[in-house]
């Protein structure tokens, strides 16, 4: 039995100690997926010192960390506060992710508006005598603002190395205001990868907000997302169901009644993994355990496990028949449009998964995926999750297939080795590089593009569409400079610097 | 410890940011053609202030060093207990191993400041072996970008300008440097900085402009001693800078706070400059006619709109930003339009010594036009301070950020977004001053205005 998720501690466990997370590692699929061993670890066999080897060098290049995730999911609750217990230049991620939210916001119809974020604004002389009192007036204004059902209080590398106790000024306001309030570990510094603050977010939703004694709604379904279109609920709509979209844009009542749901459901393992998990062990919510719905066989055996947990198997056999065959002529179509053309997929770790199941579902060809990180196991330890041995059974091995922490020096290497024809992106900062090497990019930002039977057809559309973009790019590479020397341009080992660091001082 | 709150109910609190931390100024580095950052900081450090100022503002993009090229060693626990010095000192001997730059700034960032991290130590190494090398105190907890960009400016030219440029008691008249907008901070600083340099160049002078496309990078920089004096145009960044070279090289130093957009102010700057110099130039008044001549000729054209557009114009208006954009935008509006100040607050942090000369600036914006100006940096009570606000009969036309946009729709106002963030602005080399910027404009608020008619 995998180990019980533990929602007693105030900080959530990171997720290199939960799951052996890697951020760096160089070779094929089929390789990472053995020395994964997910039903090993699930099964508790791989302990800590079997770690996944990791390689990882003396150069690296700006990354993302777990705050950022904390304002992306708790910042993004409609009803909500988040305070960022920080200096000032944590505030700087209020700016895109203000934007993201009111995009996001216009994208699901509810009302357009300003981002609820609250900055303490930390100086140097609160590193040296603590800042209680700001974060108290912090949560006053907060209240006094926007009178939010729930405040969430995000910790910061500063915080974090002053040793600020949030948690029991988060206790005493919280008997005060009447409001939940609740403290969010998620500094920078402590997890070498970011997804740990998607989990330290649903760790405190799960403590503090989750109803305790739920009434059943037995056609709710938690969908974990983020500010994607809305695709579930026309889908579900088919199996008699309703959808809890959870945690991004969502309010706390939403968040409350996640105890109250049939099942739980993501679109990607990275991001659902704590929270579904959690739900099942702890408030008895089933978390459909199947392969993400990407292509077709991922998005059948996903809809059939829904009508299993939630039992509406009467209904699925005639629902999924009817959409092969109302997809099929499209498909086919693009299929036509797309032949010969090759395709990396550079996005997070399950995502990447279910993206290149359906690339392969068009045809196109796909030797090379980045993806950030890699969790050789999810929560659960459902090897039904396992997401990349689905993908290596059903659609084949991926050849070059490199786990890089958004690593533009490694991914130029990774890229000329393939030498695709464009390359699907999901957060910032990859495709730029592919710009100016001619390679043109289709950012997923609505993350819901690819899901399901329409999301085969959606994609496609969407590499057409980029596709045309070459020219754009061709240009640009015949007129710019790549940052990086001539020496480490011709190297063919994206990872020479941590297999050898010695060449760093030839 | 208790909080005191301000007059406009302002706490440590700030909702709707509008400056980065002193990190990030690492955009300041970006901005010098052939220079690259190296940060020594936490591992969201660098993208969270390049989403913020440099993409979800105006979608500047990174350019050659920015954006996910910025070299950074991602600090970790690890580096938290034991101290991150190794780490950084790995970090940079890959840095200049791997990366194509002529110089290269090291930024400190918070947890290195707080655990003691010695860089200038670790640098110092590098420096002694003639590594075009520099490092400057950053940590977010020292303030916004706008202290930043000084603390890096002069690191600059404290370790690596002294060192490289050669003659630096030599002078060179008509020489002058420019110290005038933050980079990306400020949404159009890239075509601002050339227009700045175009009309002062057009007036007869030679121009360091230090920052942009404009500036020929670290070669530039060097000639800095040379110049005759230091330009600083905006109402208080760059006037330490201007003082610490005023101390280091011996060169006077010209204070204009208004940064001229329209043929007035223009004409007003250039004169300003040449009486200052202290030079035979006559080639001032024959520029300015020229310029005037092509300026007016659009002018006049747009006069008919402007006299008779049927459908209301807005006479009220409310600049939110920056001091350097605040004042002179409302130099512009009042003076070359007409129009009637309603509120105007500054966003900028501007240090507390200099807040009284600037308000004077306000108390006479035209012979016969004063206003008052507010300091806020809290998002929130700037909303509440618009909302509040007795416009007049019918909306104004707001000056301010993406931040701005509800509540110019809640004032059922027009909005310009001038400054940062400007998230719904795409911009390239679009220019809001002097001569050309003044028409941009001008443009741009009055398509602002009446695109909502029908």
């Amino acid at each position: 039995m995998p180990k019980k998720i533990n929602l007693d501690i105030a900080e959530v466990e990171s997720r290199e100690h939960r799951l052996g997370t890697i951020i760096a590692w160089d070779g094929k699929a089929s390789d990472l997926h053995r020395e994964s061993g997910y039903e090993s670890r699930a099964c508790g066999k791989k302990k800590d010192g079997c770690r996944l080897c990791e390689v990882k060098g003396p150069f690296t290049q700006g990354s993302v960390c777990s705050e950022q995730m904390v304002e992306c999911q708790a910042g993004n609750v409609r009803d909500a506060v988040l305070i960022q217990h920080s200096p000032i230049g944590c505030g700087a991620g209020q700016v895109p992710y203000n934007s993201i939210y009111r995009n996001g916001l216009a994208m699901r119809h509810h009302k357009v508006e300003n981002i609820r974020i609250i900055n303490t604004n930390l100086i140097e002389s609160d590193m040296v005598f603590g800042a209680a009192g700001k974060l108290k007036q912090s949560i006053d204004d907060a209240w006094e603002r926007y009178q939010p059902k729930a405040i969430f209080i995000a910790t910061s590398c500063a915080t974090g190395i002053i040793g600020e106790d949030m948690e029991s000024i988060a206790r005493e306001k919280e008997a005060e205001l009447k409001i939940p309030i609740i403290p969010i570990a998620c500094e920078g510094f402590r997890s070498k990868h970011w997804s740990t603050g998607f989990d330290a977010t649903q760790h405190g939703i799960l403590r503090q907000l989750v109803k305790r004694n739920p009434k059943k709604q037995e056609d709710l379904v938690n969908v974990i997302n983020l500010w994607g279109s809305d695709v579930f609920t026309p889908m579900l709509a088919n199996l008699n169901l309703r959808v809890n979209y959870v945690v991004d844009l969502a309010s706390v009542d939403d968040l409350e009644q996640l105890s109250e749901a049939a099942a739980t459901v993501g679109f990607c393992y990275t991001l659902s993994s704590y929270m579904a998990a959690a739900l099942e062990q702890h408030f008895g919510v089933p978390e459909v355990k199947a392969p993400m719905p990407y292509g077709f066989a991922g998005t059948d055996a996903w809809l059939r496990e829904i009508a299993k947990v939630t039992h509406r198997e009467d209904l699925v056999e005639q629902f999924i028949e009817a959409e092969h065959k109302r997809v099929a002529p499209r498909i086919a179509q693009l299929k036509q449009k797309l032949k010969g053309i090759k395709g990396y997929v550079a996005t997070g770790s399950a995502y990447a998964h279910g993206l290149i199941q359906v690339l392969r579902e068009l045809d196109v060809e796909v030797n090379g995926s980045l993806v950030f990180h890699h969790d050789p196991v999810y929560d659960s330890g459902d090897p039904r999750e396992d997401s990349l041995g689905h993908l290596i059974e059903n659609y084949g091995d991926v050849g070059s297939f490199n786990v890089s922490n958004r690593q533009q020096y490694q991914f130029y290497g990774l890229l000329k080795e393939v030498n695709p024809d464009f390359i699907l992106i999901r957060h910032n900062g990859l495709a730029p590089l592919a710009s100016r090497m001619g390679i043109p990019a289709a950012p997923l930002g609505d993350e819901h593009i690819a899901i399901g039977y329409d999301g085969i057809v959606n994609l496609g559309e969407s590499i057409l569409d980029v596709l045309a973009h070459k020219k754009f790019h061709d240009d640009i590479k015949a007129h710019t400079k790549l940052p990086y020397k001539k020496w480490w341009l011709e190297q063919k080992d994206p990872y020479l610097l941590a297999k050898h660091p010695e060449v760093i001082n030839e | 410890m208790a909080i005191n709150k301000d007059k406009n109910g302002q706490t440590n609190s700030i909702n709707q940011v509008r400056y980065g931390c002193a990190l990030g100024a690492l955009h300041s580095v970006t901005a010098i053609p052939g220079a690259m950052p190296i940060a020594h900081c936490g591992p969201g450090c660098v993208d969270k202030q390049y989403t913020s100022l440099a993409f979800y503002n105006g979608f500047q993009g990174g350019g050659y060093a920015g954006g996910s090229v910025t070299p950074s060693d991602n600090l970790g626990e690890n580096e938290v207990i034991f101290g991150g010095e190794k780490k950084l000192s790995e970090l940079i001997s890959a840095t200049l191993k791997i990366m194509e730059a002529d110089l290269f700034v090291v930024l400190n960032g918070c947890i290195g400041e707080i655990v003691g991290d010695d860089v200038s130590s670790v640098v110092s190494k590098f420096q002694e072996k003639n590594v075009p090398i520099v490092y400057a105190e950053t940590g977010g907890f020292k303030g916004n970008n706008f202290i930043g960009h000084e603390i890096i400016t002069e690191a600059i030219i404290e370790q690596y300008v002294d060192k490289y440029a050669v003659d630096k008691d030599k002078k060179i008249k008509g020489l002058i440097n420019v110290w005038s907008e933050l980079p990306f901070q400020n949404t159009f600083w890239r075509g601002d900085l050339l227009e700045l340099k175009r009309v002062i160049e057009g007036a007869g002078f030679q121009v360091n402009i230090l920052f942009g496309n404009g500036s020929k990078g670290i070669e530039e920089w060097k000639t800095i001693p040379n110049a005759q004096f230091n330009l600083v145009v905006s109402p208080w960044m760059g006037l330490s800078t201007a003082k610490y070279l005023e101390k280091k090289y011996n060169q006077p130093y010209l204070h204009i706070p208004v940064l001229p957009i329209g043929a007035g102010q223009t004409a007003e700057f250039l004169h300003q400059i040449v009486a200052f110099a202290g030079l035979d130039i006559t080639h001032v008044d024959e520029f300015i006619k020229q310029e005037e001549k092509e300026y007016y000729y659009y002018l006049e054209h747009f006069t008919d709109f402007y006299a008779e557009y049927w459908w209301g114009l807005p006479a009220t208006y409310a600049v939110v930003g920056d001091s350097i954009y605040n004042l002179a935008i409302n130099k512009f509006l009042v003076n070359q339009l007409g129009l009637i100040p309603g509120k105007q607050i500054i966003t900028d942090k501007a240090p507390e010594k200099y807040r009284e000369a600037i308000a004077k600036e306000y108390a006479h914006l035209a012979e016969d036009v004063a206003t008052t100006v507010e300091f806020v940096e809290d998002g929130y009570i700037v909303g509440e301070i618009l909302r509040k606000t007795d416009f007049g009969h019918k909306p104004p036309i707001i000056f301010g950020t993406t931040w701005e946009r509800d509540t110019a729709k809640a004032l059922n106002g027009n909005i310009v977004e001038i400054g940062f963030p400007a998230s719904y602005e795409v911009v390239l080399n679009k220019t809001y001053i002097g001569y050309r910027g003044a028409l941009t404009l001008l443009e741009n608020i009055f398509t602002a205005a009446i695109s909502k008619s029908a």
